[in-house]
């Protein structure tokens, strides 16, 4: 059992990597549906796995390839603080259920606005031209 | 400086999605960095990164706690992977072409979202 935990944290780091995201959106379905936690459970867990600096790897290879904006992050850093405070209080009342597919709605949002914009800007790169829109 | 308080208000919206949904918040800050601000695709993963470093999730966390909603042993045993992933998932990063990027970045939050969006319908 414990093996599939750890298994499930190199995947989603995997994706940490690969994404630039803190790999909350790959830890909270996987928790709920292959451990079986209740939403709430799952993302409170999900949040205390993410307070120890598990992107610094990550980040360091981005930094090689020299695109990251130290300004902009710092910066970002300190809003998110104060925003995490929010919608925690926002999400601990919400029943779970409502949370998960209000959680998943919002996901499948930012991915089509996402696709669409990445689809817009193909024309200049040759080589991304033939992928379809939205 | 007006940059700078728009990277702030990127800040606050990206952790309230964070607290609300139990994560990073990179997915927020990502698209607000590519859309919004312009920067291209690896720039934007590169500095949400960044913004992640910190535990920018305490408060939410403690909120959290308070109901009883964190399961530590499981916290503390993903931990490692995630550490080890992000390595690897950045190195497969590099090779990625910045539009493609956005579209793979794209492509896996959809699939994620309906994941969890239609997972609880079987049960």
């Amino acid at each position: 059992m414990h093996i599939v935990v750890v298994l499930i944290g190199l995947c989603a780091g995997i994706l940490v990597g690969l994404l630039g995201i803190g790999g909350g959106v790959v830890l909270v379905p996987a928790l709920v549906h292959l451990l079986h936690m209740d939403q709430h459970l799952a993302q409170g867990t999900s949040l205390f796995v993410l307070l120890p600096p598990i992107g610094l790897g990550a980040l360091l290879e981005y930094r090689k390839k020299g695109v990251v904006d130290f300004h902009a992050g710092i910066y970002c850093a300190v809003g998110m603080l104060l925003g995490g405070y929010l919608g925690g209080r926002i999400a601990v009342p919400m029943s779970s259920r409502l949370l998960t597919q209000f959680f998943g709605g919002f996901l499948m949002l930012s991915a089509l606005l996402l696709w669409g914009k990445a689809s817009k800007q193909s024309p200049p790169q040759p080589t991304a031209s033939s992928q379809g829109g939205a | 400086m007006k940059k700078s308080i728009g990277f702030l208000f990127a800040g606050v919206a990206g952790g309230i999605a964070s607290g609300l949904f139990g994560i990073g918040g990179g997915i927020v800050l990502i698209p607000i960095f590519g859309l919004l601000l312009a920067f291209e695709q690896h720039k934007a993963q590169g500095t949400s990164l960044v913004a992640l470093i910190p535990p920018t999730g305490l408060l939410a966390v403690l909120a959290y706690a308070k109901a009883g909603y964190v399961h530590w042993l499981t916290g503390v045993l993903l931990i490692p992977g995630l550490f080890l992933g992000g390595i690897l998932g950045a190195k497969i990063a590099r090779r990625i072409e910045p539009l493609r990027m956005r579209q793979v970045f794209a492509a896996l939050l959809f699939l994620l979202g309906a994941w969890q969006a239609f997972g609880t319908w079987r049960r």
